[in-house]
């Protein structure tokens, strides 16, 4: 009987985070619309609804009412397979992310922590899912019998294959100043100094690198050569239509919401509010709840540093990314590596 | 409900695996592989070795794969086509052998059984694995981390093209230098002043490298 | 009722033979190199089950080094693939079978 109650109440958290997740990636695409066009001078759509509220839904509707057009020649199974992967690898890292302390739910005396699935190995977990998400976008760049999708998904795909190790080897320094990779405890120990103690105080070039590497590992600007418009026509996703080209739209701003989230959760301090712990009492359901819209406005803030890196940045060409990516992050990776280390093996005070 | 789990996850790793010997499409059986390490990955959460799962997904399925999916959407491999059978009296030798098989391991499953299962006391953490692998066995681990140097300076040197441009090479302007001694034929190897051209057709002109830009030479 | 260590090791016997069947059947370079994979995998089944089943964490050490050791045997050898494809354009295995390019 436990364990079905256990069962029942993670379906509950996983369809809580799903729902959760899907509307605030379409308001980011709504958002990424109105922001761009008021960094280039205009108003972006704002037809629909009042200010343009409802414009997702309308997107949506758009997308399932399309023709799904099939390229002759392509191969058909990994042709359908390709997006599914994508979507299927950007969402399952969403079980791993804190969105705020234990609570105690009100009316009864249960206290859960607000995460979905508390792994010893959570940044790990993460990692090796968005090593599974560059499959999507290699078959789909092959599948559509297309050269320029071909070319746009090896390109694609090399590039994320390169940021992921300045990526992991970022957040190295992270790790070794949390000393745990469950992604819970590392929110909990950024708790400190009433909630000011987090890790970007520590890890600067670590905070810096990170963002560079998951801007490049997204595939946005000024990183997007391989599926800019101008360049390789629409790069992997050429060749789809209608509901498939909205699962690879839907598995790209999934992926930035991830990598924002994995920044607010390593850096930015996660769930913690600062001060809130002096006004109201740790546990109870008012500061989960405050905890939680703090996690949430903390990856806000995030996603529209991207959104206003894409509407000033030029974009680099390959082979400046590639060379960007080897020879200047994953160096400057290791010496941040290499400087944490030795602060924390001589005890200087903070570094615990 | 491990057993479950068990039957699970070893049943979509023998059958993926069984695809991945009967599949003809190289790409077939590539994507199939990496279903058998994911479920590989699954059965050693099973066994309580998370790390070994993590690090089975993000080396194996995430990184291996990648390189070789990567060389066969390169070399554009084809099908395998039925035929040439070699030797004729292979196949029921391997049915006789499977059924051999099969008898051995039902022996095994059936006769095997009382096992003491300890509960897991935190073996497979990150935690131990860290303090063994740089305390006890850290010769091991730096004569690893030679092998993966010696391994990065083969496959580089195996790429190498060296030599001469071919004629479909594609000059960057003001990005790539070239040495003189490509173009100047009295110039030592050592020369390292380097050629300088503004557009590629001038680069392509210098390099002697003709049929680049055919249609820049029409007259429409 | 929990799964077995012989269970596992039946398991691992059989992906283990299975990779060995391919390796013999295959024609194609680049797959036969997935069989050899394979049988690897079957082989760090085989120790981690052994590192669970006598509390030892050596088994899932030497998984470690066997990983890395077959990251850098899957470089080297797809550069060698992609080296001898460049000669001979085919990748069958029959091929390549003498040393004369």
């Amino acid at each position: 009987m436990d364990t079905a109650i256990d069962i029942a109440l993670k379906f509950v958290a996983i369809t809580v985070v799903f729902v959760v997740v899907l509307l605030v990636v379409a308001y980011t695409v709504l958002a990424e619309r109105r922001v761009l066009g008021f960094i280039q001078g205009r108003l972006g759509p704002n037809r629909v609804g009042y200010g343009g509220i409802l414009q997702p839904f309308a997107d949506l509707l758009k997308f399932i009412l399309k023709e799904d057009i099939v390229p002759d020649k392509s191969t058909r199974f990994i042709y359908f397979l390709a997006p599914v992967i994508a979507t299927m690898a950007a969402l399952m890292t969403m079980i791993v992310y804190p969105f705020g302390p234990d609570t105690r739910i009100p009316f009864t005396s249960i206290t859960i922590p607000l995460v979905v699935a508390r792994l010893d190995i959570g940044l790990l977990y993460v990692l090796g899912i968005t090593s599974i998400g560059v499959y999507g976008i290699m078959l789909a760049g092959w599948s559509s019998n297309n050269k320029y999708s071909l070319m746009g998904g090896l390109r694609s795909s090399a590039q994320m294959i390169s940021y992921e190790l300045a990526l992991g080897l970022s957040l190295i320094g992270a790790i070794l100043l949390a000393g745990t990779l469950d992604l819970f405890q590392v929110v909990e120990q950024q708790s400190g100094w009433h909630g000011l103690r987090w890790l970007i105080i520590f890890q600067p070039l670590g905070f810096i690198i990170y963002m560079i590497s998951a801007i490049a590992e997204t595939n946005r600007v000024p990183f997007d050569l391989p599926e800019a418009e101008t360049e390789l026509v629409a790069g992997f996703h050429t060749e789809y239509s209608a509901m498939k080209f909205a699962l690879f739209f839907l598995a790209e701003y999934i992926n930035m919401f991830t990598v924002a989230m994995l920044a607010t959760t390593l850096f930015l301090g996660g769930w913690n509010f600062p001060f809130l712990d002096a006004f109201i009492e740790r546990g109870s359901f008012l500061f989960g709840l405050l905890s939680a819209l703090a996690f949430l406005v903390k990856v806000v803030l995030i996603l529209f540093f991207y959104i206003w890196l894409r509407g000033t940045l030029p974009r680099f060409r390959f082979d400046q990314l590639m060379n960007f990516g080897w020879k200047i992050l994953l160096p400057l990776a290791l010496i941040n590596i290499f400087i944490t280390a030795t602060l924390i093996f001589l005890r200087v005070p903070g570094f615990s | 409900m491990l057993v479950l789990l068990f039957i699970l996850f070893g049943g979509l790793a023998i059958g993926c695996a069984l695809a991945v010997v009967a599949q003809r499409n190289p790409l077939y059986s590539a994507i199939s592989l990496v279903g058998v390490f994911i479920s590989l990955a699954c059965l050693y959460v099973m066994l309580a070795a998370p790390f070994i799962a993590a690090v089975q997904v993000i080396v194996y399925a995430g990184a291996i794969m990648v390189l070789v999916v990567f060389v066969i959407m390169l070399l554009n491999v084809e099908e395998e086509e039925r035929g040439r059978r070699r030797l004729k009296f292979l196949v029921p030798m391997a049915v006789a052998m499977a059924a051999i098989l099969i008898a051995e391991v039902a022996f095994i499953l059936v006769t095997v059984q009382e096992f003491r299962v300890n509960p897991p006391a935190g073996v497979g953490l990150t935690d131990s694995i860290g303090t063994s692998l740089f305390t006890r066995y850290l010769l091991p681990f730096e004569i690893t981390s030679i092998l993966l140097l010696m391994a990065i300076v083969g496959a580089m040197t195996l790429a190498r093209r060296g030599g001469l441009l071919s004629t479909s090479a594609r000059v960057i302007p003001g990005v790539t230098t070239l040495p003189r001694s490509l173009v100047d034929p009295r110039a030592t190897p050592d020369d390292l002043r380097p050629v300088e051209a503004d557009t590629t057709d001038e680069a392509a002109r210098l390099l002697g490298v003709t049929g680049l830009r055919d249609h820049s030479e029409r007259d429409e | 009722m929990e799964p077995q260590l012989s269970w596992y090791l039946a398991l691992s016997a059989v992906l283990f033979t299975i990779g060995v069947t391919g390796v013999i059947i295959k024609r194609n370079v680049i797959a036969m190199f997935m069989c050899i994979e394979l049988m690897l995998n079957a082989v760090n089944l085989t120790f981690v089950a052994f590192a669970s089943f006598f509390q030892d964490v050596v088994g899932q050490l030497f998984v470690f080094i066997v990983m890395t050791v077959a990251a850098a045997e899957a470089a080297v050898g797809l550069g060698i693939i992609i080296a001898i494809f460049r000669n001979r354009e085919s990748l069958d295995v029959d091929d390549a079978s003498i040393l004369k390019l």
